[in-house]
């Protein structure tokens, strides 16, 4: 059973072995943002329609991002823009994930010298099999092994807009892969839609910035 | 009003980190425009203007202030961050949006183009063995590279390169004031300013269709509208002191320039791609020349193009979204975060234009004229919305701000698009045309133009 929350999981698939990021920084606190305010949604914390977020009650989760994210939409009982939530959110998710899965052990930090000389710090994967099953429910809905729970579903948008569909290991050609991946994020439910639809834009955005 | 407040009047909340100051909204405007600029169409400034290239940048200035004054009422009444094309959608009506869009995509799509060129021509000046068609493939290429990378302008790299451009103008007038003390050159006068002999109001208005290239991209600063500390009253305020600051940059340049033309009646007649460096070399010798010109190479080859592509991108990829252009325009690459099939449509583009036109006398020339061409015609269409939405729409009593001001905007302009070079009107018309087909296209595939997050309401309206 996985018991991580969502952006844990979008976190592992977006780096590999060596804990090497394989999109973009700006791209991927989007998705992390993204995944967050989705767990939360799917829990009942936060309603979201027509592109606003509310907080619906106070409940711990035991993570800090999010925990921090139901704590700010309380704070604003008329709730918050879904953009604005997770371009907020977005901002320093990627180190506090990193630093929540150290903390969990899911991460070891890694540090060494390369040719010697040059010092550098990895944050890899302890196990690899938590990394094969950050993915294995993507994998299964494509397939067709299992029925897609929201969850998944939400998982399955955030890799099709963040183009990690080659994490999946699925051999099947990527423009088809990515299709398939937004329909069970489509079919699944309209927070689920909303979300990830906000998050491609935002991704978009981003790389047409002026400044980072 | 407060800038927020204003925002969220149109269903926006403020969204993008409020960073930017007015000082870094005038450095992005002045890294945009370049504050050596003239340096590369000094001689075509000198021949088209009968050696007032000063006059020209004057009335140049004075007409892209009316212009910047209504950029900041559009950005009031609209404080997103966007371009001509978001300003004329949303104040007139979203087809008018997108002709005016089509139109600065011109601009906008050939300006890498003549970067490319310019910095060719320059480094080509300085490295005679290498062919000006060789050095454009390497600045494309290198700039491809860049791009591709995600490698972008930062706060700080803006203020360096304007830093490093305000020190090599303030070398080349340190040097140029004191050879005219020393008795180089022709000695001061007033003539770059005025000329009875050679002036008339057709030859000014078709030197200020030239000289405003170096002032196009001023509109740049409106993009950081979202990141401004003091909202769109401080973008409005920027865009005014950049043009000045630009402006006086410009004029004291070309002044001292002008006084140290080796030959002002061979170049009244013939305009010379090396005229500025000329000058330059008259006053501190090839050393100066040399500076110049790698200044000039460096500037609008390297960090120019990247301000550019930028804008360029944010441009295709808003109408793209908008479903105006073709969907794969709005694709972007995530593992760099760039908007990657917009980089390497605007490399292709520079690269078959840049290589046609190096290999014409007139490259330089035509190509000024079709990018002020295509920005001309959408800051025409600039004026028109403030008076359609203040004025008309609104039913503003503010005379001078919503009417006075843009029609007076927009008669200097259309003199100036009169006067240009009649290839690059003709051009223009034919750009024009392809988008009203483009638009009628559209409209029969039931695809008429809308603009992002606006109401259905406003659309019809």
């Amino acid at each position: 059973m996985n018991a991580l929350p969502l952006h844990h999981d979008l976190y592992l698939i977006a780096h590999d072995q060596s804990g090497r990021p394989l999109i973009h920084l700006s791209s991927m606190s989007l998705g992390l943002a993204g995944a967050v305010l989705l767990d939360l949604a799917l829990g009942g914390r936060v309603a979201v329609a027509e592109g606003q977020a509310a907080a619906t009650r106070r409940a711990p989760t035991g993570d800090a991002i999010a925990d921090g994210l139901v704590s700010s939409l309380l704070r604003h009982r008329g709730g918050r823009q879904l953009r604005y939530l997770v371009k907020k959110t977005a901002d320093g998710i990627h180190d506090r994930t990193r630093e929540a899965l150290l903390g969990s052990g899911v991460l070891v930090q890694v540090s060494g010298r390369r040719l010697g000389v040059l010092p550098y710090t990895r944050y890899e994967p302890a196990d690899i099999a938590s990394v094969v099953r950050a993915s294995a429910g993507a994998r299964s809905a494509v397939e067709g092994w299992k029925q897609p729970d929201a969850r998944c579903a939400a998982l399955c948008g955030l890799v099709a807009v963040l183009r990690l569909d080659a994490e999946l290991y699925l051999d099947q050609p990527s423009a088809r892969l990515v299709g398939r991946l937004r329909e069970i994020a489509r079919d699944s439910s309209p927070v689920v839609g909303e979300v990830v639809t906000v998050v491609d834009a935002l991704v978009g955005e981003a790389a047409v910035a002026v400044y980072r | 009003m407060r800038a927020s407040e204003n925002i969220e009047q149109f269903g926006y909340r403020q969204e993008l980190r409020r960073g930017v100051g007015l000082t870094d909204l005038v450095s992005y405007g002045l890294a945009f425009m370049v504050p050596i600029a003239p340096f590369a169409i000094f001689g075509l400034v000198y021949s088209r203007s009968g050696g007032m290239p000063v006059l020209a940048y004057l009335v140049g200035m004075i007409a892209l202030l009316f212009t910047a004054a209504s950029y900041a009422q559009m950005v009031k009444a609209f404080p997103l961050s966007g371009s001509v094309y978001n300003y004329a959608g949303r104040g007139i009506a979203p087809p008018v949006g997108f002709m005016t869009g089509w139109m600065v995509l011109l601009d906008y799509i050939l300006v890498p183009c003549l970067l490319y060129l310019v910095a060719s021509l320059a480094m080509h000046d300085i490295v005679p063995d290498v062919p000006v068609w060789a050095w454009l493939i390497v600045f494309v290429a290198v700039n491809t590279g860049i791009n591709l990378r995600g490698i972008r302008m930062t706060v700080r790299l803006t203020r360096m390169m304007i830093g490093f451009e305000l020190l090599v103008l303030g070398l080349f007038l340190l040097v140029g004031v004191w050879a005219l003390l020393q008795g180089k050159g022709h000695g001061f006068s007033l003539s770059p300013l005025f000329n009875l002999e050679t002036f008339s109001w057709p030859v000014m208005f078709a030197a200020v269709s030239v000289a405003v290239l170096s002032f196009i991209g001023f509109d740049g600063i409106s993009m950081l509208v979202e990141e401004s500390t003091g909202g769109s009253a401080q973008v409005g305020r920027a865009m005014r002191v950049a043009l000045v600051l630009a402006g006086l940059l410009f004029v004291t340049q070309v002044w001292v320039a002008s006084l140290l033309v080796p030959d002002p009646n061979g170049l009244l007649s013939q305009d010379s791609g090396t005229a500025f460096y000329d000058a330059a070399a008259v006053a501190g010798g090839e050393w100066l020349r040399n500076v110049t010109l790698t200044a000039t190479a460096l500037s609008w080859g390297v960090a120019n193009t990247m301000v550019a592509q930028v804008a360029v991108s944010r441009l295709l990829y808003a109408m793209a979204r908008d479903r105006q252009l073709p969907s794969f325009l709005a694709k972007v690459s995530v593992r760099h975060s760039v908007p990657a099939n917009a980089i390497v449509l605007v490399s292709l583009v520079s690269v078959g234009i840049g290589l046609w036109m190096s290999g014409r006398s007139d490259g330089v020339d035509l190509l000024t004229s079709l990018i002020n061409m295509g920005a001309m015609a959408a800051f025409v269409v600039l004026h028109v919305s403030v008076i359609v939405h203040y004025a008309l729409r609104l039913g503003s009593d503010r005379l001078w701000s919503h009417l006075v001001a843009p029609l007076i905007g927009m008669g200097i302009l259309v003199f100036v698009v009169i006067n240009a070079n009649v290839l690059a009107q003709m051009v223009g018309l034919v750009w024009l045309g392809a988008g009203v087909v483009a638009l009628a296209v559209l409209y029969a595939m039931g695809r008429r133009p809308t603009l992002d997050g606006m109401p259905a309401e406003a659309v019809r309206r």
